[in-house]
C-alpha cells in the first residue's frame, strides 16, 4: 500500500468529521435530552444542568465543522463541488438547525415570560435534532455513491447519528450530574443506557441497509483496517451501557467517545480509497501538491497548538477554574 | 413571476450580500474588542484600579455574546460558498481556500481562549488570566489575514496556472499574498480597530451627554477614543493608496468608483451624481481635473473609463452607481472621522484633558455608527465594483452559481432573513438587559462598596 499526501489530508478530513461527530455529538445530544426533558420540575432541573454543561465549550465545536469544510473545499475541490451541487437541500436543513440552535440557546437566557421560555426550549431542542440528522444524511448520500439527497442510506445514516448523539449527550451529562447535581445522576444514567440500546438497534438496521444499498461498503467494513473500528463500536457501546448499569463510573465517557468516533472512522476507512464510491478516488479529487502541503502544515498546526489549547480548556473546566461570568459581572 | 423561473443568480447574489453584510457587523468587535479589553485590564492591574477591571470584565461579556453570533453567521457563510457558488470552489478551491485554511487555525485558538478568558475571571490568578487573554489579539488578526487573503485573491487572482492537461497548478505563496492583500489587509485592520474603538467610546459619549461624568465614564470613553482617533487619519492615507492601486489592478472597478465613462486625462472628480446609460453624469459636484491629479499627481494623468471595457467585463450602470455612491459615502465619513480625531488631539495636547464641548460628544456619539456605515460601504465598493467577476478576469459570477432552482434560493433567503432578524432582536435585547443590570449594580455597589474584577 502506497501512502501519498492526499491520503494524509483525507485522514485529516475524516478526523475533523470524527471530532465534530463526537464533540459536537455531546453538545447536540444534550440538546436532544433538553427536548425530551418535558415540562415538570425534574425537566427544569435537567435543563439547568444541561445549560451549565454546555456554556463554556459550545462555540468551540463549531470550529471542527468549519475546519472539515475548509479542508474539503481546499483539499478536494472536486468532491466539494459534486457534494454541494447535489446535496444542497441537506446542508441547508442542517444549517437551519445550527443557526436556530445558536440563536435560541442564547435566547432562553434572556426570555422573560414562561411561554417565551417554552418556545425557546422547543426550538433549541428541535434544532439539536435537525443538524446531526442532516449532516449525517449527507454522509450517507456520499457513501451511497449516488449523491441523492433522499434515499435509504441517507435516512439510515441520519438515524444512526441521532442515536449516537443522544448516547454521547447522556453519557457526558452523567458526568456533569456527578459534579454538579448528584440527584440527576440516575436520571441521565438510565437515559444513557437506553440510548446505547437504541444505538445498537438502529446500528444493526443501518448495517442491513448498507448491505442492501452498497454491499462494497459492508465488505470494506469487515475486510480492511476498518474492522477494528467496527469491532470497537460493537463492543464498547454495550460495555458502556453495562458500566453505567452497574454504576461503575470509570472510563465511561472515554469509551463513549471511542465507540462513536470509531463508527465514523470505520465508515471512512471502509470506503477508501474512494471519496465518492465508484466515482471519485482520493487521488483523483486531490488539489495540486503545493496546496496539499499547506493543508498538512495547517493540520499539524492544529494538532500541535490547538490540541494543547483544548486540553487546557478542558483541564481548567474539569478543575472548576472556569465559571459563568454572568453570575457576577 | 419571471424572476422565479430564472436561474438562481439574483437571489444568490442578494443572499451572499445579506449574510456577509450581517457577519461583518460582528467582526470589528470580534477582532478588536479583545485588544481594548486587555488594554483596560492591563491598566486595571498596573494601577490597581477596580473601575478599569470592572469595565474590562463587562466588555469581555459583550465580546463573548457577539463571538457566539459571529461563529454562527460565519459557519453559515462557509457553507454558503458551497451552496451558492459550488463551481467556483470546484474550480479554484485549491487556491481560494488557502486563506481559509489559515483562518481555520486562527479561529480555533480564538474560540478556545475566549472561553478561558471569559470563564476565568474569578478563579484564575489575575496575571495568568491576562496572559491567556494575550493570545486573542494575534489570533484575531491571523483570522482576518486569512479571510482577506481569500478576498484579495478573488480581486487580484495570482499563483494559479492551468497545466496542459487542464488541471490547476498552485504556487502557494503567490496565491496567498496577492497584490490586493497589501492594501486590503492594512485598510481593513485599521477599519475594524477604528470601528471598535469608536463604537465602544460612543456609548460612553452618550452617557456623558446624559450627564454621567465620573471616573468610570471618563475611562470608558478616553481609552478607546484615543485608540480610534490615533488610527483614523492614517486610514485616509491607506485608503488613498488602495484607490490608486486599483487604477492598475482593477481599472474597471476604479472607473465605477469614479463613474468615469471615457478613459482620458484632465478627468474631473465627481462627488455624488449618477451615471446614465449613455455615459452622462447627472447631478453631483464635478471638480475639474481632480481625479487625474489624485491618480497621477498631474492633470495630465490618464484615468480609466468604463467604456474601455466590453459590456460583459465591467460593472453595469446600476452597479457602477452603487459602487460610486458607496465609495463617496466611505470617503466622506472617513474624512469626517479624521477631522474629529484632529479636534480631539488638539484639545488633548493643548489642555491636557478630555474635551468638554457638548458638540464634540455629539459627534463622538455618532462616530461608532459612522464607522459601521463606512465598513459596509467599503465592502459594497469592493464587491459590487468587482462585478461581473467572481474571480476578477478569470470567472464570472454567472458561471459559478449553483444549479438549484431560483425558487429554492429565494426560499432559503427569506428564511435566513427572518432568522437573522430574530437573532438581531435577541442580541440587542441581551445587550440592553446587560446594560440595565450593570447600571443597577453600579448603584447597588455604592452602597455596599464591593470591588469587582479578578482576585487581587
Ligand atoms: C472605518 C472604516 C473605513 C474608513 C474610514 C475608510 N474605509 Fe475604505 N474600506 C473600508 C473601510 C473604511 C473597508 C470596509 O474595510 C474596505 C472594504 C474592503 C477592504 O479591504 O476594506 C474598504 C475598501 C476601500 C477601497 C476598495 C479596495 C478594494 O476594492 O480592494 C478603497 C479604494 C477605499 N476603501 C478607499 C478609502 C478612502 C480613500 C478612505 C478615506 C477617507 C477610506 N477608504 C476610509
Ligand atoms: C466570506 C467571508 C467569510 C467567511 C466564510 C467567514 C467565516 C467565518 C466562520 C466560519 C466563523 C466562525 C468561526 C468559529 O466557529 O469560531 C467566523 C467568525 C468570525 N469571522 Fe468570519 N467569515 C468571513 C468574513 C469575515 C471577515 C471579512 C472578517 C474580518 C476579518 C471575519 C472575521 C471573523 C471573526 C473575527 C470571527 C469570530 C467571531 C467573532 O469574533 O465575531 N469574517 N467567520
Ligand atoms: C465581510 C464583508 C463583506 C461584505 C459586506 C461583502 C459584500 C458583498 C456584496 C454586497 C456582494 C454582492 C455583490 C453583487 O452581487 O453585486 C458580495 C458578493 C460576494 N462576496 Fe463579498 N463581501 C464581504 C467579504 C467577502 C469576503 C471576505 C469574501 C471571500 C473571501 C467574499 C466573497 C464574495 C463572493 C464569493 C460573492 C458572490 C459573487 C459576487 O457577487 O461577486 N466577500 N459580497
Amino acid at each position: 500500500m502506497r501512502i501519498v499526501l492526499s491520503d494524509v489530508i483525507a485522514a485529516a478530513l475524516l478526523l475533523a468529521i470524527t471530532a465534530y461527530s463526537t464533540a459536537g455529538g455531546v453538545d447536540f445530544g444534550a440538546g436532544i435530552w433538553d427536548l425530551l426533558a418535558g415540562r415538570g420540575s425534574r425537566g427544569e432541573q435537567a435543563r439547568e444542568l444541561i445549560d451549565h454543561a454546555m456554556a463554556p465549550v459550545w462555540e468551540v465545536n463549531n470550529v471542527w465543522l468549519v475546519l472539515a469544510i475548509v479542508v474539503c473545499w481546499t483539499g478536494f475541490p472536486a468532491l466539494f463541488q459534486a457534494a454541494f451541487l447535489n446535496l444542497y437541500p441537506l446542508y441547508t436543513l442542517a444549517l437551519l438547525g445550527l443557526i436556530l440552535r445558536g440563536a435560541f440557546f442564547a435566547f432562553r437566557h434572556v426570555a422573560g415570560t414562561e411561554s417565551e421560555r417554552g418556545i425557546a426550549n422547543l426550538v433549541f431542542g428541535l434544532s439539536s435534532v435537525l443538524t446531526p440528522f442532516f449532516f449525517a444524511a449527507s454522509l450517507g448520500a456520499i457513501a451511497s455513491g449516488r449523491l441523492e439527497p433522499f434515499g435509504p442510506l441517507p435516512v439510515a445514516f441520519g438515524l444512526v447519528s441521532l442515536a449516537a448523539t443522544a448516547f454521547s449527550g447522556a453519557s457526558f451529562l452523567v458526568g456533569d450530574a456527578r459534579r454538579h447535581a448528584p440527584e440527576l445522576v440516575d436520571y441521565f444514567r438510565r437515559r444513557a443506557i437506553a440510548a446505547a440500546l437504541a444505538l445498537m438497534g438502529v446500528g444493526t438496521i443501518g448495517l442491513v441497509v448498507v448491505a442492501a444499498e452498497r454491499r462494497e461498503l459492508l465488505t470494506g467494513m469487515v475486510t480492511t483496517l476498518a474492522l477494528p473500528f467496527v469491532l470497537a463500536t460493537v463492543v464498547l457501546t454495550p460495555l458502556v451501557a453495562g458500566l453505567l448499569w452497574r454504576r461503575v463510573f470509570k472510563l465511561y465517557r472515554l469509551l463513549t467517545v471511542t465507540a462513536v468516533g470509531s463508527m465514523v472512522i470505520a465508515w471512512g476507512v471502509a470506503q477508501s480509497p474512494y471519496l465518492l464510491p465508484g466515482r471519485l478516488t482520493i487521488e483523483q479529487a486531490a488539489a495540486p501538491t503545493a496546496t496539499q502541503v499547506v493543508l498538512v502544515v495547517v493540520a499539524l498546526g492544529v494538532a500541535l497548538v490547538v490540541g494543547p489549547a483544548i486540553g487546557l480548556l478542558l483541564f481548567l473546566d474539569q478543575r472548576s477554574l472556569l465559571e459563568s461570568p454572568e453570575a457576577h459581572s | 413571476m419571471r424572476w422565479l423561473a430564472a436561474d438562481a443568480l439574483l437571489p444568490s447574489r442578494i443572499q451572499m450580500a445579506f449574510t456577509l453584510g450581517y457577519h461583518i457587523l460582528l467582526v470589528p468587535l470580534g477582532v478588536a474588542l479583545p485588544t481594548l479589553t486587555l488594554l483596560m485590564e492591563g491598566i486595571g492591574l498596573a494601577r490597581r484600579d477596580p473601575v478599569a477591571l470592572r469595565l474590562a470584565r463587562r466588555w469581555s461579556v459583550v465580546m463573548a455574546v457577539q463571538f457566539a453570533v459571529g461563529a454562527v453567521t460565519g459557519t453559515i457563510l462557509s457553507f454558503e460558498f458551497g451552496i451558492l457558488w459550488p463551481k467556483m470552489l470546484g474550480r479554484f478551491g485549491a487556491a481560494f481556500g488557502l486563506g481559509f485554511a489559515v483562518e481555520g487555525l486562527a479561529f480555533f485558538l480564538e474560540a478556545v481562549f475566549i472561553g478561558i478568558y471569559l470563564y476565568g475571571w474569578t478563579r484564575l490568578p489575575p496575571r495568568l488570566h491576562f496572559l491567556f487573554g494575550l493570545v486573542l489579539p494575534p489570533s484575531g488578526l491571523l483570522g482576518a489575514f486569512g479571510v482577506l487573503a481569500a478576498n484579495s485573491w478573488m480581486n487580484t487572482p495570482g499563483g494559479v496556472t492551468v497545466t496542459p492537461s487542464g488541471a490547476l497548478d498552485v504556487d502557494v505563496w503567490a496565491a496567498l499574498f496577492t497584490r490586493a492583500l497589501g492594501y486590503e489587509f492594512w485598510h481593513f485592520t485599521l477599519a475594524i480597530y477604528i470601528t471598535c474603538s469608536f463604537a465602544v467610546a460612543s456609548l460612553y459619549a452618550l452617557a456623558w451627554l446624559r450627564g454621567r461624568r465620573d471616573h468610570y465614564q471618563r475611562l470608558g470613553f478616553g481609552v478607546p477614543f484615543t485608540v480610534g482617533a490615533a488610527l483614523a487619519p492614517v486610514q485616509v492615507l491607506v485608503g488613498d493608496l488602495a484607490a490608486r492601486a486599483l487604477v492598475a489592478h482593477q481599472p474597471a472597478k476604479f472607473a465605477a468608483m469614479e463613474i468615469n465613462w471615457t478613459t482620458r486625462d484632465h478627468n474631473p472628480e465627481v462627488i455624488g451624481g449618477l451615471l446614465d446609460s449613455s455615459g452622462h453624469v447627472n447631478l453631483g459636484l464635478s471638480l475639474p481635473s481632480l481625479d487625474s491629479i489624485l491618480v497621477g499627481y498631474s492633470p495630465n494623468a490618464v484615468a480609466p473609463g468604463l467604456s474601455a471595457f466590453a459590456d460583459n467585463a465591467r460593472p453595469s450602470i446600476l452597479e457602477s452607481n452603487l459602487t460610486h455612491l458607496s465609495f463617496d459615502l466611505m470617503v466622506g465619513l472617513g474624512s469626517a472621522g479624521a477631522l474629529l480625531a484632529l479636534w480631539y488631539f488638539a484639545v488633548l495636547l493643548r489642555r491636557r484633558r478630555l474635551p468638554d464641548s457638548t458638540w464634540f460628544y455629539r459627534f463622538a456619539a455618532l462616530a461608532g455608527l459612522g464607522s459601521y456605515i463606512c465598513v459596509e460601504a467599503g465592502w459594497v465598493t469592493t464587491e459590487v465594483g468587482r462585478q461581473p467577476w467572481i474571480v476578477y478576469g478569470a470567472m464570472r459570477v454567472s458561471d459559478a452559481v449553483t444549479d438549484a432552482p431560483a425558487a429554492y434560493v429565494w426560499t432559503m433567503l427569506s428564511v435566513l432573513v427572518a432568522v437573522y432578524a430574530l437573532i438581531a432582536f435577541f442580541f440587542v435585547r441581551l445587550l440592553l438587559g446587560l446594560s440595565a443590570r450593570w447600571r443597577r449594580d453600579d448603584t447597588a455597589e455604592v452602597e455596599q462598596g464591593v470591588p469587582y474584577g479578578p482576585r487581587a
